[in-house]
């Protein structure tokens, strides 16, 4: 849980593979990255054996480039697709048993709060639309009620992708998959309605085919669980697999499920707003100038 | 034999939009130098790819042939590639990568 964790004992450095070796001299631990610099330094995820064009993979790739202090960072997950990549990065890794990741992590957040006072430790949780809604529902619901500071991602690619391809809460409603061959009967669950009435103080809706706009999402959720409370961001990383998506034209379907149904939303609490341009300067959430106000 | 993506480094060095090095799944595969080019007079740097790590999904190409609209990236049999870069011939620097460029059967 620092920068030294990484590093190896002086003369054993000859011995370590060479992504090792460049991991830690030339990685994003203690250096402020980011996605736009991708490619002139090491990223700490490595190989992983997720099937390629997956968008989860995208998105898992670019939010852990984005997380603000990666050193000091720890990501929980569970059974589903996501934790074969999540689990590749060069941070601790929680694996939860399916269903409570948010129960293992609020333990986790409170212990790190306790040990390290006030040094920011950050939880993070990615898991699938199964984990987070279907089978880890009720623990995702009460960590929010209890206010428990860390993040929430969902990976939600609207199917159980790992399975075989059986409805999920967050399949949409008459859609037909291998292990649905009627269709499902339901709307798909409002987990962005839920979150806000469980109290998250930052909730938001993203699609991967924006970078730029999944680091921001990304770095606004984590600085927010530090201090304010609850945070949950809901990602379409739809399975190229189960959905029949050739892969290149994966981010084609990404677009277009943005444009439809899956648009970019964000909901943000006044007091997290407030903390956000106080603390961290986000200049757009500092109340404006007299003079300004004025004018408009 | 597979397909793995290859960057034209003549036509991406002239625009340098970077686009692919954040749209690929894949970490430390496409990756950037910020010198290449600067030969033939470009300032900025091209993309290049990593083919070992590369896993043929052609992302890159969609994102350059339709979003960036560079045509840059073509996706072609690997050992049809003379010369390209494997991840054990990249060296980091800071903020920069560099690759010895070599057969990628042979290595």
């Amino acid at each position: 849980m620092s920068l030294d964790y990484v590093k190896f004992t002086p003369g054993f450095g000859k011995f370590m593979p060479k992504e090792y070796r460049d991991m830690v001299e030339h990685g994003p631990f203690g250096k402020k990255t980011s996605v736009s610099q991708v490619g002139t330094f090491k990223e700490i995820l490595e190989e992983h054996p997720m099937c390629a064009g997956c968008a989860m993979t995208l998105f898992i790739r670019l939010a852990i480039i984005s997380f603000p202090n990666p050193e000091d960072t720890i990501t929980v997950g569970t059974a589903g697709c996501g934790r074969l990549a999540i689990s590749q990065a060069a941070i601790p890794f929680v694996y939860g048993n399916y269903g409570d990741q948010n129960g293992v992590a609020s333990g986790l957040s409170r212990g790190l709060r306790l040990r390290f006072g006030d040094r920011p430790k950050d939880v993070v949780v990615m898991a699938g639309d199964g984990g987070t809604a279907d089978i880890g529902f009720a623990q995702t619901l009460h960590s929010w009620f209890r206010k428990e500071k860390f993040t929430t991602i969902m990976l939600d690619n609207e199917v159980y992708g790992n399975t075989g391809g059986q409805e999920s809460g967050m399949t949409n409603k008459n859609q037909v998959l291998k292990m649905a061959p009627l269709g499902k009967k339901f709307e798909k669950m409002d987990m962005l309605g839920m979150a806000k009435v469980a109290g998250c103080a930052y909730v938001a809706t993203v699609v991967p085919n924006n970078p730029r706009r999944v680091e921001s999402v990304i770095k606004k959720a984590v600085l927010i669980a530090r201090e304010i409370g609850p945070t949950y961001i809901q990602a379409y990383t739809s399975c190229n697999i189960e959905y029949a998506i050739p892969t290149d034209k994966v981010m084609e379907d990404a677009k277009e499920v943005e444009n439809d149904r899956y648009k970019f939303s964000e909901y943000i609490t006044d007091e997290a707003k407030q903390y956000l341009g106080e603390l961290y300067g986000y200049k757009e959430y500092l109340p404006k100038p007299a003079a300004a106000v004025a004018k408009s | 034999m597979y397909l793995v993506a290859n960057i034209d480094q003549s036509i991406c060095a002239a625009t340098s939009c970077k686009l692919c090095t954040q749209y690929c799944p894949e970490a430390n595969t496409i990756q950037y130098d910020n010198e290449a080019g600067k030969d033939k007079g470009f300032k900025y740097g091209a993309a290049y790819v990593a083919v070992d790590r590369c896993k043929g999904c052609a992302q890159c190409v969609w994102v350059c042939d339709n979003m960036a609209k560079h045509h840059a990236i073509k996706m072609e049999m690997i050992d049809q590639i003379g010369d390209a870069a494997l991840t054990e011939n990249i060296t980091y620097h800071d903020k920069n990568t560099k690759a010895v460029l070599a057969s990628p059967l042979k290595g």
